[in-house]
């Protein structure tokens, strides 16, 4: 009797996740496996023959020069774009996390970084940085900085895709830190002010342990996302001047959608993926040690 | 940007293409009767605004004309149509009619669900000869037929008439050479008041490669040899070509460089440059500039004259019943008929893709009337005489060939240096297939 509750429970709940899962399995789950498997031939989806070419998509990988120049602007890019948000975005939300008047109008600000589209950042910044007629220069040339060129520049071009994202992502990095921020109880800051801690010493022996969850979810999250850098070079330099922003991402994505070489990118797709576990496995182990979760 | 919602819009998207496919199902079923009676084709086209006007126009006037025929547009963002076919070829249910760049064509000719239209294309009142060179060649691959043309456009210099009277300098004539060009060019930039003679677009695609390879031909030079196994040019008239950019980009820095491919259109209607080599479909963003439009300079001394590039589309036919590809050709062969591309090159300004209508005085006059200087554009189609070679390795050559005129342009390389560079790389992806 029992048991037959239980099972019609489990059923009902059943019936609740498949179509979702069978959603989940169809769109989600069958594209990652045949990704897998075309990594492994030589696939154009154009014509019916896909021959089996074991691991030769990941021994190119290996001698592609275009390939080790993409990993080195992504690692480049991730190292500055992670800190770089984490930092802005906790000094924007330490300086939010007060009451002073039109603090709504601020917040809202700082959010609406991530409700704007990626084409209009790309092409406000284009607009900015742009050689002759772009504000930057204009305020370099203040310091008597000669005009730079920017994304026409193979050496400053990426510099300047890390200001953009940074900026597009400072809104999600305020938000995590705001929340996490109106977390912290206000009578252990109180507490170390009593004890003779000036505000300094209370924001970072009191305050910053006390943020440390959200610093290592926004630290994982951030990295995640800066390996899987596409729209903003998509969308301002197209991988150049010459390669100068090829990120790993859209050089898959020219591989597979310019060059018809589906089973390359593949490879480069599942090389990326293990990437990211590893990383991420990583960044949980390590963070573990500096996390301090209150109970 | 937005990371949740890229991951709703995902699932959004999962869910309507479930419910396309279960739709897809259920048309694919209900047609399958054939045999001549009445049809529905479905047509992805990637329309807007008065394009998508005119088109629909057309589609109602062929179904009054053809009891029993339908004919059902689905708008498809034109840069995605090849990924979407490719998924749908996959999935067994393809568009009957689908939109497609030319410069894509080798690589659908491997499709093994595209009609061939090689003996369509021969029937009688077809007259296969009015479409233009440059669209027949981006229609054939290798001798067979697998498209019809849906679009003409080609590359002239188009420059800002006020710009040049201030300078003291004459409107170019139709016999000025690319010496002229980088004169004006020098002489029409001002960095006081950050005016430039002309731009460049830099982002290394094939934007970039086309604009640059009617140099190269003008210059008397091939882009391969005949039988497209070599790369050919690393040649005097490549040398002349880079070299003519580099004077410009960095010796006068008389020339914009654009690495986004979108700033370059204001800042003409700006009045901030003076000349821009480009096409038809970008007239229309120049509503504050008094304009010229005058065919490219040629190279005086070469067989080449005056040349430019055509990048035509195609409409490309897919196998799903015979009786389907039936109704399919005979809807395309209407559509691309001379009444219905003079009614379409009015109504839009894209210029005819028949030379019948194209030469017509009237059709050119009403078109110059709606957009200035598309004239010149139309006439310039005769100056098209040559193609991008047709090969399926061409999206990698492509990429090869924008590199080096980026890094002319950017002063990364020497003229010589970066041919020699190019050619070699060329070669390699030739000779691996």
């Amino acid at each position: 009797m029992r048991r037959g509750v239980v099972s019609s429970e489990q059923f009902t709940g059943w019936a609740f996740v498949t179509p979702a899962a069978v959603i989940i399995g169809l769109f989600g789950a069958a594209p990652i496996v045949w990704s897998l498997v075309m990594s492994f031939q030589e696939n154009n989806l154009l014509s019916p023959s896909t021959p089996f070419v074991g691991t030769a998509n990941y021994r190119k990988l290996a001698h592609d020069p275009v390939v080790a120049q993409a990993i080195q602007h992504t690692l480049v890019y991730t190292v500055l774009f992670v800190p770089g948000t984490m930092a802005v975005g906790l000094f924007l939300a330490v300086a939010m996390n007060r009451k002073i008047r039109f603090i709504s109008l601020y917040r809202t600000a700082a959010y609406a970084t991530i409700a704007i589209s990626t084409i209009s950042e790309a092409i406000v910044f284009l607009w900015l940085f742009d050689p002759s007629y772009g504000v930057v220069n204009y305020f370099l040339s203040w310091f008597g900085v000669p005009p730079q060129q920017f994304l026409n520049s193979p050496s400053q071009a990426l510099y300047v895709i890390v200001i953009m994202t940074i900026w597009g992502w400072t809104g999600f990095a305020v938000v995590i830190y705001l929340a996490a921020l109106q977390g912290v109880p206000q009578h252990l800051t109180e507490a170390a002010a009593i004890d003779g801690a000036g505000p300094w010493q209370a924001f970072r022996r009191v305050t910053l342990p006390l943020l440390s969850p959200a610093t290592l979810f926004l630290a994982v999250w951030l990295t995640i996302n800066a390996l899987q850098l596409f729209d903003e070079v998509y969308l301002s330099t197209q991988g150049g001047p010459l390669n100068a922003t090829t990120v790993l991402v859209y050089y898959l994505y020219t591989q597979a959608f310019q060059q018809f070489n589906f089973g390359y990118a593949s490879a480069i797709a599942y090389f990326l993926f293990v990437v990211i576990i590893v990383i991420t496995v990583i960044q949980f182990r390590v963070g573990r040690r500096f996390t301090y979760y209150r109970s | 940007m937005a990371a949740f919602s890229k991951a709703y819009l995902a699932g959004l998207l999962a869910v309507l293409t479930g419910a396309a496919v279960l739709a897809g199902c259920g048309t694919d079923s209900t047609s399958s009767g054939g045999g001549g009676g009445a049809q529905t084709i479905q047509i992805w086209e990637g329309y807007t605004a008065a394009e998508a006007k005119a088109f629909s126009h057309l589609v109602s006037e062929y179904e009054a004309q053809h009891p029993g025929q339908k004919v059902s547009p689905l708008f498809v963002n034109n840069d995605n149509t090849l990924q979407k076919v490719l998924t749908a070829v996959r999935g067994g249910s393809p568009p009957d009619i689908a939109y497609l760049y030319g410069s894509w064509a080798p690589n659908v000719a491997q499709i093994p669900q595209v009609a061939n239209l090689t003996q369509v294309v021969q029937r009688p009142g077809v007259n296969w000869n009015d479409f233009w060179t440059g669209e027949r060649a981006v229609a054939t691959v290798n001798g067979k037929v697998i498209g019809i043309p849906a679009v003409v456009d080609n590359l002239a210099v188009v420059y800002n008439k006020t710009l040049f009277a201030k300078a003291g300098l004459q409107p170019p004539g139709p016999d000025w050479t690319w010496q002229e060009f980088m004169a004006d060019a020098k002489k029409l930039t001002n960095p006081a008041i950050k005016q430039f003679g002309t731009a460049y677009v830099t982002p290394g695609t094939e934007d970039t490669v086309w604009h640059w390879e009617p140099l190269l031909w003008e210059a008397g030079g091939q882009l391969l040899t005949p039988d497209n196994k070599k790369a050919a040019f690393d040649s005097a008239a490549g040398l002349a070509s880079l070299n003519t950019l580099r004077t410009m980009a960095v010796t006068d820095k008389s020339m914009y460089l654009d690495p986004s491919d979108s700033t370059y259109s204001n800042l003409f209607n700006s009045g901030k440059i003076g000349m821009l080599v480009t096409g038809p479909w970008d007239l229309s963003a120049f509503p504050n500039v008094k304009y010229g439009v005058q065919v490219m300079p040629a190279y005086p001394g070469t067989s080449g004259g005056h040349q430019t590039i055509s990048g035509p589309d195609n409409w490309v036919i897919f196998n799903n019943s015979p009786a389907r590809v039936a109704a399919a050709e005979q809807f395309l062969l209407w559509l691309t008929a001379p009444a219905q591309v003079k009614y379409w090159a009015v109504q839009t300004g894209n210029l005819p893709s028949r030379q019948s209508v194209g030469d017509s005085a009237a059709v050119t006059q009403q078109m110059n009337a709606a957009l200035p200087g598309v004239g010149a554009f139309i006439a310039n189609l005769a100056n098209v005489k040559q193609a991008r070679p047709q090969i399926s390795q061409y999206p990698k050559i492509s990429t090869i060939l924008g590199n080096m005129v980026v890094s002319v342009l950017l002063g990364k390389s020497q003229p010589q240096a970066a041919l020699t560079a190019a050619a070699q790389q060329v070669d390699q992806a030739l000779a691996a297939g």
